[in-house]
């Protein structure tokens, strides 16, 4: 992938679309016109509705459209992995398969992009979808998404983005991480980022894919990232921090096991619970500690095997 | 590779030789019978049905003298080869050593035991030649001790709840399938068993067919608790990897935040007591409250390390399998530059 013949690449993936393939497709050629120097990949994610038939036929009509089958449902995550690692352009822009977002807004965000940035994130302007089960959460995550990554970005949900393709030969998803993609470059890869506002449509069409269900996930996945992006290259300072802090817990417990004994407390007992109290939180600092000396041998092992991916640089010329 | 292990017949590896129908190896690793005899009774089908086969027995360095005959065999031309391993290697590894071996593109692996009747094989091998990736023998109807069945029962039940591949035999260990199956597959350890279970993680479209058993399969099998203490290991194994391999933290995560608010709530009762003037120097709740919250604290903790790790061996490695792409080469680059230009 040392050259890249085309100026733009729109990654799709799609799972269960079979009414929306045709009509997203149309959209795109209208909105990037026939100029020919843009592909379009549709990343099939094990659907088992059509959606594979109906890609298949615009394929093998249209030359800028490419159809990519995973072998099952995987999540949009690896779907969109597997077309980022098939890109031919310099630019690539990312979407839902839905038709909620509006390809006509693939020109802005390229547009932005070549304004110095490395990734540009739409964020949906009158969003049009349920309050309660989509719009209020998606509040409340952003929320969290911004204090914790410390990425200030409005709607980390839209799917509609554009990337330098240096940018993302340096990231990988994997997992569920679609959600946090801007934190995850600015994170390990030193992206510029930049935010624009996108059109946004009611979903006509088939189903929605996401369910409540996925908060926990989030909260989960958010802590790794905040890790990935404060202690990537020290996770031993991560684990001594953790440690110093059951040692203090540790050394207050002592202090009451202590005047528990000589007897100033309530009533005068033994001290057998606050020590084993104290003892306890002890142990768990010796237990991070040595859990942190592991985590740099797994990291001290990886960069000497294959180095890493180093971030981007942006050299300023006047 | 080659200074481990000793290609104990005429080497048919190498350029001029023809391309076989089915490979069907046989890993020896447990109770083997009488190999010779094996091998007579499972070709018959084979060679009745007109297909070109070899039998690959792979050999551990304990069952020297078992392999003999098997030798003879193949100096009178029968298509047999016998590897012989330096060291003991397990069963995962013996057969993904012996699909980088085999000549043909259907595989069948075979227990060095009889469990199913021979011609059920020929079942076996078409299902993979209609489109199959991973045909997995059920043994049906079963024809053995009753205490076999119930073990087999327990132990599917116990898998059908970590997995939704519905299987009912998964370690009768007579499985056919693409060799490419075998080949990429990361089996090791004690994971052999669940081959077909993992192979539809990959997104390989595994089915069952139910074959025949074997009239010798027949006696009972009690084992040692060792070895079923081992299986139910095997099964908590598999349901970590299944489900989390690419995210520790959501298993470690969930874990010790329920450890952690247990414990949490207890010790704040044990506050609430202690602001209304009840000593709790002497209560053992507190012991148990601080010990729940150090246990999760310890579970986040690994499950961030485990993060770490996946994290760092990202770069090389892709969370899916590509069934089928428009190569670029179909409408070559070449091509779109020519008409970009033009």
């Amino acid at each position: 992938m040392t050259t890249s013949p085309l100026q733009l690449s729109v990654v799709v993936p799609l799972y269960n679309e079979v009414d929306n393939v045709i009509p997203l497709v149309d959209a795109v050629t209208a909105a990037l016109g026939a100029s020919g120097s843009w592909e379009l990949i549709l990343v099939d994610d094990g659907s088992t509705d059509g959606t594979v038939a109906a890609a298949d036929r615009i394929a093998a009509a249209d030359r800028r459209v490419r159809l990519i089958r995973l072998a099952r449902n995987y999540g949009q995550t690896p779907a969109m992995q597997a077309g980022f690692d098939r890109v031919r352009g310099s630019v690539v822009v990312s979407m839902d398969g839905d038709l909620q977002n509006d390809p006509r807004d693939i020109p802005l965000l390229a547009a932005k992009l070549d304004e110095g940035y490395d990734l540009v994130a739409g964020y949906r302007k009158g969003r049009k979808d349920k309050l309660l089960t989509r719009k209020i959460p998606s509040w409340i995550a952003n929320r969290l998404i911004q204090r914790i990554t410390q990425v200030k970005i409005r709607d980390n949900g839209c799917s509609l983005k554009a990337y330098r393709v240096d940018l993302l030969r340096r990231m990988n998803l994997y997992s569920d991480m679609h959600r946090f993609i801007p934190a995850v470059a600015a994170a390990t890869a030193g992206a510029r980022i930049a935010e624009v506002p996108v059109r946004h449509h009611a979903r006509k069409h088939g189903s929605s894919k996401y369910g409540l269900s996925r908060i926990l996930k989030v909260l989960a996945d958010l802590l790794t990232i905040k890790m990935i992006r404060s202690f990537r290259d020290r996770p031993l300072a991560m684990m001594a921090a953790g440690a110093l802090l059951a040692t203090l817990l540790a050394t207050a417990v002592a202090v009451a096991a202590t005047v528990a004994a000589v007897g100033f407390g309530p009533q005068k007992a033994n001290a057998v619970v606050f020590s084993g109290a104290a003892l306890l939180w002890l142990g768990l600092a010796g237990y991070l500690l040595m859990l942190g000396l592991v985590a740099e041998v797994a990291l001290w092992e990886h960069r000497r095997e294959q180095g890493d991916q180093l971030p981007l640089v942006h050299e300023e010329n006047n | 590779m080659t200074e481990q292990m000793r290609v104990l017949s005429p080497d048919t590896k190498g350029a001029g030789k023809p391309q076989l129908d089915v490979s069907v190896i046989v890993p020896i690793t447990e109770r083997p019978e009488d190999l010779a005899e094996l091998y007579h009774e499972y070709s018959v089908p084979l060679s009745e049905s007109g297909q070109s086969f070899e039998f690959i027995f792979m050999a551990e360095p304990w069952c020297g003298p078992l392999t003999k005959p098997l030798i003879e065999l193949a100096a009178q031309g029968h298509p047999v080869r016998v590897l012989q391993m330096g060291q003991t290697m397990g069963e995962a590894s013996l057969l993904r050593l012996a699909a980088t071996h085999c000549h043909a593109p259907v595989v069948v692996t075979l227990p060095a035991y009889r469990r199913i009747q021979a011609a059920g094989l020929l079942e076996l091998i078409q299902a993979v030649i209609d489109g199959a990736d991973v045909v997995n023998a059920r043994r049906w109807p079963r024809r053995d001790a009753w205490l076999n069945r119930l073990q087999g029962r327990i132990f599917h039940m116990l898998l059908g709840s970590i997995t939704s591949q519905r299987l009912h035999d998964v370690a009768s260990g007579v499985r056919a399938m693409r060799r490419e199956v075998l080949l990429r597959l990361p089996l090791y350890g004690d994971f052999f068993r669940f081959l077909p279970l993992l192979a539809a993680r990959e997104g390989y479209t595994v089915t069952e067919l139910a074959v025949p058993q074997h009239e010798r399969d027949t006696s009972t099998r009690v084992y040692g608790p060792g070895v079923y203490l081992r299986r139910v290991i095997d099964l908590l194994g598999l349901f970590f990897l299944l489900r989390f391999t690419e995210k520790p933290l959501r298993f470690f995560g969930l874990l010790g935040s329920t450890l952690a608010v247990t414990g949490s709530a207890l010790l704040a009762l044990l506050l609430v007591q202690r602001l209304q003037g009840q000593g709790i120097a002497d209560r053992p709740l507190l012991l148990l409250g601080v010990l729940l919250v150090v246990l999760g604290i310890q579970a986040i903790a690994l499950g961030l390390v485990g993060e770490i790790i996946v994290h760092l061996h990202a770069s090389g490695r892709r969370g899916y399998r590509i069934l089928e792409e428009d190569s670029p080469s179909q409408h070559s680059a070449a091509d779109d530059s020519k008409s970009l230009s033009a």
